[in-house]
């Protein structure tokens, strides 16, 4: 397997039915681990979906001085090993896009695993088989690298071109990889 | 046969233990596709599974869609018919309840006459229960008085379509095609939030260059990204479209020889859209010339556009001119009857579709048939087995309906699938004409705000329980299955019908086993009318991903593009709109001086009577709030979170201020979801359009106050 969560925020439209449905992932305990800000609703409705970016290096990991948070083979980042987990919150300060989440009743940390019983059997996870918009998509490399080409594309069709100080407008969306391990 | 349909090479989980049920979604016109877990040892429902493979939706579906199976068993559900003694509801079994209602009818039928019992009806249900209650009301109960809560929903857009095009399919293309569409123009429709899975088709359109125009007092998630955002003033949709026609005519931009062709009155369209220049149109409508200007050129120039429009241009006292205004600017410009191209309504309810065709409206029989027709009255009281002449007469619509509870005409009401003590406009009056009541009936599976009123509440299955057909938002037949058995006694509202009718000794008229002997009868029924249904079947829908109405014959495929060739009115030629700018029932005052105005958020869905019951959404948005302008809110000193007061002549609310610059310095936006003190429609105006008898839910006058300390 060699898919790609693909995140393009200003496709969002803010309904959250990617919150919805990660409680309806099995393995999340009708919890769920993504969520869907404002950027800003005194200035306008735009809002956007955030999951776990399936770091590399994930910062998580790294600052988990019990060593519970455990990257499997395809390079899914999974919440804590519950026998591990020492209920310390490193984790939830140290992700960069806050998505370790807490639970303060069990004193354990859980987060976004990709809906791992699914993705592991080449089925997209619950928030992005949803997504209306598209915003969220679970898509081959080669299907990722044709969008890419797209913008430019687009861009060029309306007749755009990155200035000095605009070249970031242009790479707007964010996305997390998910190789396997040989890649 | 397995309940599961699944293409080839789409793979779904099914975990261990578990089977899932191929179905549609139980709220809007979209009816996304879904399957639904079923644990196989105890039959219950456990989640859902997306539907990849379901040709308009793709597996996508919103926060409603994704909690919908939680309403199935869900702890509040009616499980027992309940009958009020001294003011509070006690368990009754069936036959207590049936013979109480029996005794009541026939007692106030005997001496107030057969139209003394009315029947509320509603479209969030299947065909086949559609259907049913028209011919509940006319055989079973043989009362004239009969409408339903589709009439606050998609009247002005039938009747806008019936005068221009000849008859009023919600959608002239498949939706599939929109991806192919050059520009939308999208008027009073909030897209995203109330048909979310549509936008997969716009964002795939505009991911190729399509240009998206939107009309709306609100910048909502499509307003957002448009090419053009025209910020009118509500209630003003008729001077745009007259003001967008003018500049099309203007600028050349019109296809002639369609027109020539295939449309009446265009000369004096010509003469009725002269006055409305840009200025004279920005004048009326609040938008700025410039943005009027530049959205009929991308219009104008776009060889493949639709139109499309929703509640917000429809539910208006000039509702039907509005839509048939907004057909005439397609028709203009050629685009109505061709590939990726043409208009289009949102439609609301689940089966707004199907359930606005098939009789339940006070002047309707089955497949658009009309009661005043005398050749139409023929054919379904021939299918019904009655004579003709025992057929009621045309009754009124939903809002006039309380009128007549007002001044004893109406003296009991059985309310199938609705909640009107919320959705109603003007709900102070709608509660009081209820108590009116020497009887109400409803059948519901949560106790709703009317049911409440109720003096028996029989308990009706979800839409899980049982089988049938609805007709989504393209006009496409498709398959609603049973998942499981109707929970604890309650019953699906066909049978609940046939046992009343039963009662009142015309069983003999209702004598089914299951829905698909009612889908049967509303084949032959529909045979021959504007929406024949005669050649869909269950099977067909499976085989082909639904069927587009009509479908005429036996061997019919159903028709996916409607006016290809001809229109539906008498001489195949469509009607141009001629309709001048009357402005809403409201004007502003000294004391009302602000603009409120209506609608839905994603996470709820009509009365809230469902959504208001799934933990999510109530997360997500657990009461209603009042949307307003910085600047606004800045001039009463009112600060983001606030509780401030709204009111009106009719009501009052007081309710959380939401400020963000997304909305007219000059309109408020309050959810219509919850009843009771936290119902906005204690404050909206029952002003009806003149022909479809629509309320103008979308406008008033109001006024707002910051609460002293
Ligand atoms: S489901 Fe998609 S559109 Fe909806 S909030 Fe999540 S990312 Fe945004
Ligand atoms: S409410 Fe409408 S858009 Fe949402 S899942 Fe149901 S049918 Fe789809």
């Amino acid at each position: 397997m060699n898919k790609i969560m693909y995140l393009e925020f200003e496709r969002c439209i803010g309904c959250r039915a990617c919150q919805a449905a990660c409680r309806e992932c099995g393995d999340h305990d009708a919890k769920e681990r993504n969520y869907v800000e404002y950027v800003d609703f005194t200035e306008s409705r735009q809002t956007f979906p955030m999951l776990c970016m399936q770091c590399k290096d994930p910062a998580c990991a790294r600052v988990c001085p019990a060593n519970a948070i455990q990257i499997t083979d395809e390079g899914v980042v999974l919440s804590a090993m519950e026998e591990k987990c020492i209920g310390c919150r490193n984790c939830t300060f140290g992700c960069p896009f806050g998505i370790p989440k807490f639970d303060f009743e069990t004193n354990k940390m859980y987060k976004c695993d990709m809906c791992y019983d699914r993705t592991r059997h080449d089925i997209a996870p619950m928030c992005a088989s949803v997504c209306p918009s598209d915003a969220i998509r679970f898509i081959d490399f080669d299907e990722m690298q044709q969008l890419r080409r797209k913008r430019t594309q687009m861009n060029l069709v309306e007749g755009k071109k990155p200035q000095e100080g605009n070249k970031w407008d242009y790479v707007p969306e964010f996305f997390g990889v998910y190789t396997d391990s040989q890649s | 046969m397995s309940q599961f349909l699944v293409k080839e090479g789409v793979k779904n989980q099914i975990r261990k233990g578990e089977k899932l049920v191929t179905t549609h979604c139980c709220y809007c016109g979209m009816q996304c596709g879904m399957h639904i877990r079923v644990d196989e040892k105890n039959n219950k429902v456990v989640g859902v599974e997306p539907r990849y493979d379901w040709v308009l939706t793709k597996g996508k579906m919103c926060p409603k869609g994704v909690t919908a199976y939680q309403t199935i068993d869900h702890p509040d559900r009616i499980k027992t018919p309940l009958i009020k003694k001294n003011g509070k509801f006690v368990e009754a079994t069936w036959d207590e309840a049936l013979d109480l209602i029996e005794s009541q009818y026939k007692g106030i039928q005997e001496n107030y006459g057969k139209d003394a019992v009315g029947v509320y009806g509603g479209v969030s249900m299947t065909n086949e229960k559609c259907y049913l209650v028209g011919k509940y009301a006319r055989v079973g109960l043989g009362t004239r008085y009969i409408d339903y809560n589709g009439r606050y929903c998609m009247s002005s857009a039938a009747g806008g379509f019936n005068k221009t095009l000849g008859m009023d399919r919600g959608s002239t293309l498949p939706w599939t095609e929109l991806e192919h569409t050059d520009t939308f123009f999208m008027a009073g429709s909030n897209t995203a939030e109330c048909h979310p899975t549509s936008i997969q088709w716009f964002w795939k359109a505009k991911d190729k260059g399509a240009k998206l125009i939107v009309a709306d007092p609100r910048e909502t998630a499509t307003a957002r990204v448009a090419d053009v955002h025209l910020d009118l003033l509500p209630g003003t949709d008729s001077a745009l479209a007259n003001g967008i026609m003018h500049l099309l005519i203007k600028h050349d931009y019109v296809d002639n020889e369609y027109v020539q062709e295939r449309c009446n009155n265009f000369e004096e369209l010509k003469d009725m859209t002269a006055k409305f220049t840009p200025e004279y149109t920005s004048k009326l409508t609040g938008v700025a010339a410039e943005k009027i200007i530049k959205a009929a050129h991308i219009f104008g120039k776009s060889p493949r556009s639709v139109v499309m429009f929703a509640r917000g241009a429809e539910q208006q006292t000039s509702g039907v001119d509005n839509v048939s205004l907004y057909t005439s600017m397609a028709l203009l410009r050629g685009q109505i009857g061709k590939f990726a191209s043409g208009v289009a309504t949102f439609t609301g309810q689940g089966n707004g579709q199907g359930g606005r065709e098939h009789g339940q409206k006070a002047d309707a029989l089955p497949g658009y048939r009309k009661i005043a027709n005398p050749k139409d009255v023929e054919h379904v009281a021939g299918v019904w087995g009655i004579k003709p002449e025992e057929m009621p007469k045309e009754g009124v619509s939903a809002y006039e309906m309380f009128h007549l509870m007002q001044n004893k005409t109406i003296r009991a009401l059985h309310v199938i699938c609705s909640n009107p003590v919320v959705s109603s406009p003007n709900i102070n009056y709608v509660q009081d004409s209820l108590e009116k009541l020497d009887f109400l009936v409803v059948n519901d599976f949560f106790m709703s705000e009317t049911a409440e009123l109720a003096d028996v509440v029989l308990p009706a299955t979800t839409w899980a329980e049982d089988e049938g057909t609805t007709t989504n938002i393209e006009g496409r037949v498709i398959r609603i299955r049973k998942v499981v058995d109707p929970i604890g006694e309650s019953k699906p509202d066909w049978e609940i019908m046939s046992m009343i009718a039963d009662r009142l000794g015309k069983g003999k008229y209702f004598d089914y086993s299951e829905p698909r002997e009612i889908f049967d009868e509303l084949r032959h029924a529909s045979k021959g009318g504007k929406a024949d249904y005669y050649g869909v079947t269950y099977e067909k829908i499976d085989e082909q991903d639904g069927v587009f109405w009509p479908a005429p014959t036996e061997d019919s495929k159903g028709t996916p593009s409607i006016f290809q060739e001809r229109f539906a009115t008498e001489d195949g030629k469509a009607n141009l709109a001629v309709c001048d700018f009357r402005g809403p029932s409201e004007v502003q005052s000294n004391e009302y001086p602000l603009w409120l105005t209506t609608g839905r958020v994603v996470f709820h869905y009509l009365s809230g009577n469902q959504t208001r019951r799934v933990d999510f959404l109530m997360e997500q948005c657990p009461e209603p709030f009042v949307e307003m302008h910085p600047e606004l809110a800045s001039k009463y000193q009112i600060e983001n979170g606030e509780r401030v007061k709204l009111s009106t002549p009719r009501g009052e609310m007081i309710t959380p201020v939401k400020i963000t610059k997304a909305i007219r310095k000059d309109t408020m936006f309050v959810p219509y979801h919850w009843g009771k003190k936290l119902a906005v429609n204690q404050l909206t105006s029952p002003a009806l359009d003149p022909f479809s008898r629509m309320p103008e839910f979308k406008v008033c006058a109001v006024k707002l106050e910051k609460l002293t300390k």
